[in-house]
């Protein structure tokens, strides 16, 4: 049967308290607790990319068929995100990539799109990402709601559960929304979107699921579900006729609403958990509602620990001290960021292996394993002599410095100078230069353990050009 | 294998004042140096400079020979372009000096200039445009040297405090030089207190952006009677290596030695037939450009063993009345760094000094000194040796 082979979630590091939100800008809290916000250096596809790479831990990248991302913040208007986390996955050339978006209903819909394909027999296993970075209007109240993250699901058969059956409920209500030329998403009527959309629509795809399925409340142990704020989640219990405890704890105080991924980082969250055999009811809302019943089998014990998924990342934090900070990181206020000099896009095209897969080049002549690739083997010089090798993911610092005069931004208080540079000695003993984020500039120390991330290095051209930084290892 | 050691004579240096000079442009600075030099060497330079080197690294009056022949109006000649990261200046000279050396000409200039202050930037202007792959990070010039500073930290337990030793006897060495952009004496507590540019490196660790301009005139030493008598200086050997622009990806690398500098001093001491460098020569001029370097500079140099450097400082061997001055002009420190230019102003200053003309800073008994000029990250060394014929 099609079912979950395996989970994974991404939460950026940083946290803002929703205090200091409120008081920059004189909104009283919402609720106590912070929100995760994504590094200036992070979008919907480097954390998609992240939690694709948490799924994928200690499995084959060869043997994935599709990638499916879904997100309403896709980096590009015109360019597919999937096809550059399937390069950084290193996943097969003839994967099939796809996104889904423009609906926070889009991640329930690319599960659902996974499923017929591994039903239909075309696919084995197809891995669905889904990340939003929505970055609210600033002084609203959504600042406090919203949050950054990413999910990822690998869709196949015989997994650590089984999808017993999908509904869906299709609503053309206008809902929240953002036209091509808006920065942030426009508000519906609050109240009227919450009566008539969210409290119509997911009861009604809930309780379609249930007939279907022929079950009651009584067999499902946690519903995992998306809603709108942390008020409509403390009223669901009554909505849906469960008690509380059958609620999938929302992750609202120390994460926030993020978004399209939501209903299935909250599904991680409750399989991270589960005993076999467990139900659990996974439903978004978003132009409708899509609903969908996942029992887990005894293999859900044999992945459990193994992934970061919501725990571990929740568990590894940092506080931003400031609401600038996070002005700075979503580029909502004006700071100096440095024109960057034109390149040309050819070169991130030609290189693609060394840059989004991160290859090497190990030499057969003296075995040096070296980055970038090239002709030339850095230490003996032997011409065209060497196999391209997929680089470690950790490593620990050789030497480092703080640069305060070249990084992305260029003064004080751009939330990111000084820059972290550091000579890296990765495990496989390939020396890398990488930039460091995630950290504290004085946490920095020689023989520091470090772990690769997949970021947005800049927008030189006017292009996103994505690769490899360091962080601090997460727990 | 052959060398130009006394093959080639130095008649005629020219160097502009160093430091913010906004109301002057490349062109300036040029011409000022090139006449004085040739004023120097009672040279023509229309009539007698055969060919030309000149040292630029941004881009003025295009990226050719006409970054001298436009300023100079200097129209006919062969001139050539040097580019080679901070070490640009003594590369010039070197090239002028293999021609003369050579044969194919009698007397030709080498110069260098930059005028950095015009680029507008903080830092060495457009360095991204170096590292032209936009995957690859990008550190600025003291965060390259920075990677050093801490390892030495690490390794050999050198602290700010040693650092900031080049730092004040620099600056007591510039404060008397009249064409040096810096002309104060810094204490140790300034300099270790001084703002941060690139952990550990402070503000006092870094040379500043200048602008300037520096020249000389070269011949072989049976003609260069004929122009000066014997107030010349000859070259007695001249050494070079490069390495890569990258050295942070090579895993041999151990940032508590330039293997370009190292490469090139030994190339130089064999060239001129030194065996005991402390006993044959006077003085040197190191690459100072952020305090650690001249630290790593004493030991590529062979004047003391690695991890001492340090120490060489502490006991005053390096100052201006030690055992082996270097610096005594005030180094990058006080002129600061017009790429194109320090190289070249190097070379002037090694000729002064053992020609006795270095007023004010002048090292005692000085016949024979050696310059050292680095660039890019550790990616280009260079060592001319000059002395009394």
């Amino acid at each position: 049967m099609v079912g979950i082979l395996s989970y994974g979630a991404y939460i950026p590091t940083w946290r803002l308290s929703r205090d200091e939100i409120a008081k920059a800008s004189g909104i009283p809290i919402v609720m106590p607790g912070e929100r995760a916000v994504a590094a200036w250096d992070e979008d919907s596809l480097t954390m998609a990319t992240e939690a694709g790479f948490d799924c994928l831990n200690a499995i084959d990248p060869e043997e994935i068929d599709g990638i499916f991302f879904s997100s309403t913040t896709s980096p590009f208007k015109e360019k597919q995100t999937s096809s550059i986390i399937a390069s950084a996955l290193d996943l097969r050339k003839d994967v099939l990539t796809s996104d889904f978006t423009n609906s926070l209903r889009a991640g329930t819909i690319a599960v659902k799109a996974a499923m017929d394909a591994i039903e239909a027999g075309t696919s084995r296993k197809i891995l669905v990402v889904s990340a939003d970075c929505r970055v609210a209007t600033p002084a609203s109240i959504y600042e406090q709601i919203f949050a950054d993250g990413a999910a990822a699901l690998l869709i196949g058969e015989n997994g650590v559960a089984e999808i017993e059956n999908f509904y869906t409920v299709r609503d053309a209500i206008p809902g929240p929304w953002r036209r091509d030329v808006d920065e942030y998403p426009r508000e519906f009527e609050p109240k009227l979107d919450v009566k008539y959309g969210f409290m119509k629509d997911l009861p009604e795809a809930i309780s379609g699921l249930m007939k279907k399925s022929n079950l009651t409340p009584k067999d499902i142990s946690k519903i995992a579900f998306y809603a709108p704020d942390p008020r409509t989640y403390l009223g669901s219990p009554q909505l849906l006729g469960v008690e509380m405890e059958k609620i999938q704890d929302p992750l609202f105080v120390n994460v926030g609403i993020t978004g399209t991924p939501h209903c299935l980082l909250l599904l991680v969250s409750a399989l991270e958990t589960a005993n076999p055999n467990e139900r659990i009811l996974c439903a978004s809302y978003g132009d409708g509602s899509d609903a969908f019943i996942v029992k887990t089998t005894d293999k859900i014990e044999e992945i459990r620990g193994k992934r970061r998924g919501v725990s571990a990342h929740v568990g590894s934090s940092k506080t931003l001290p400031r609401y600038e900070k996070y002005a700075d990181f979503r580029r909502i206020r004006e700071t100096a960021w440095p024109k960057w000099s034109k390149v040309a896009h050819v070169m991130y095209w030609r290189d693609e292996k060394s840059i989004l897969p991160l290859y090497g080049m190990k030499c057969k002549n003296c075995g040096t394993l070296s980055y970038p690739i090239g002709r030339c083997c850095i230490v003996c010089g032997a011409r065209d002599n060497y196999e391209e090798v997929k680089l470690a993911r950790r490593g620990k610092i050789f030497t480092y410095t703080l640069d305060y005069l070249v990084g992305p931004g260029n003064t004080e208080g751009d939330g990111i100078n000084p820059g972290v540079r550091a000579v890296i000695d990765l495990e496989d003993g390939c020396r890398m230069f990488l930039e460091v984020v995630d950290c504290e500039p004085t946490e920095v120390h020689i023989d520091m353990p470090v772990e690769l991330t997949f970021r947005l290095l800049n927008e030189r051209s006017d292009f996103k050009h994505y690769g490899w930084r360091a962080r601090p290892v997460r727990a | 294998m052959g060398g130009i050691k006394d093959k080639v004579a130095i008649i005629g240096t020219g160097v502009t004042k160093f430091g913010e000079i906004w109301e002057k442009d490349a062109e300036d600075l040029l011409v000022e140096a090139t006449y004085e030099a040739c004023k120097e060497a009672n040279v023509d330079l229309k009539k007698d400079i055969e060919a030309v080197w000149c040292g630029t690294f941004y881009t003025f009056s295009g990226v050719a020979g006409t970054s001298f022949s436009d300023p100079l109006k200097l129209f006919g000649k062969p001139v050539t372009r040097v580019e080679n990261y901070c070490a640009t200046g003594m590369d010039a000279v070197r090239n002028a000096a293999y021609a003369v050396a050579s044969g194919v000409y009698d007397i030709v200039l080498a110069c260098g200039v930059e005028k950095i202050l015009d680029q507008g930037s903080r830092g060495l202007p457009g360095i991204e445009s170096m590292f032209p792959d936009p995957t690859l990070s990008i550190a600025s010039a003291p965060a390259m040297f920075a990677l050093a500073a801490n390892r030495a930290f690490k390794e050999w337990g050198w602290t700010k405090e040693d650092l900031a030793r080049v730092a004040v006897k620099n600056h007591s060495n510039g404060a008397r030089h009249p064409k040096a952009h810096f002309r104060r004496e810094v204490t140790i507590e300034q300099v270790m207190n001084a703002p941060i540019i690139a952990y550990p490196l402070g503000l006092f660790d870094c040379c500043a952006m200048s602008d300037g301009s520096a020249a000389v005139v070269l011949t072989r030493p049976e003609i260069a009677k004929k122009y000066v008598g014997d107030k010349y200086a000859t070259i007695k050997a001249s050494g070079m290596a490069v390495e890569t622009l990258f050295p942070w990806f090579r895993p041999t690398e151990t940032f508590l030695s330039f293997p370009a500098t190292a490469k090139a001093a030994e190339a130089a001491y064999k060239e001129a037939g030194i065996k005991d460098l402390r006993k044959e020569i006077d003085f040197g001029i190191v690459h100072d450009c952020f305090t650690i370097t001249e630290l790593i500079d004493y030991q590529d140099m062979k004047l003391c063993k690695p991890g001492e450097g340090a120490a060489l400082i502490k006991d005053g061997v390096t100052a201006i009345d030690g055992d082996f001055p270097i610096n005594p002009d005030g180094g990058l420190k006080c002129f600061g760094h017009p790429i194109g230019a320090t190289g070249c102003r190097m070379i002037v200053e090694l000729t002064r000094q053992v020609l006795g003309k270095a007023e004010g800073l002048q090292v005692k008994d000085a016949e024979m000194g050696f310059a050292h000029n680095l660039g890019g990250p550790f990616s280009v060394g260079t060592v001319t040796i000059v002395g009394r014929p």
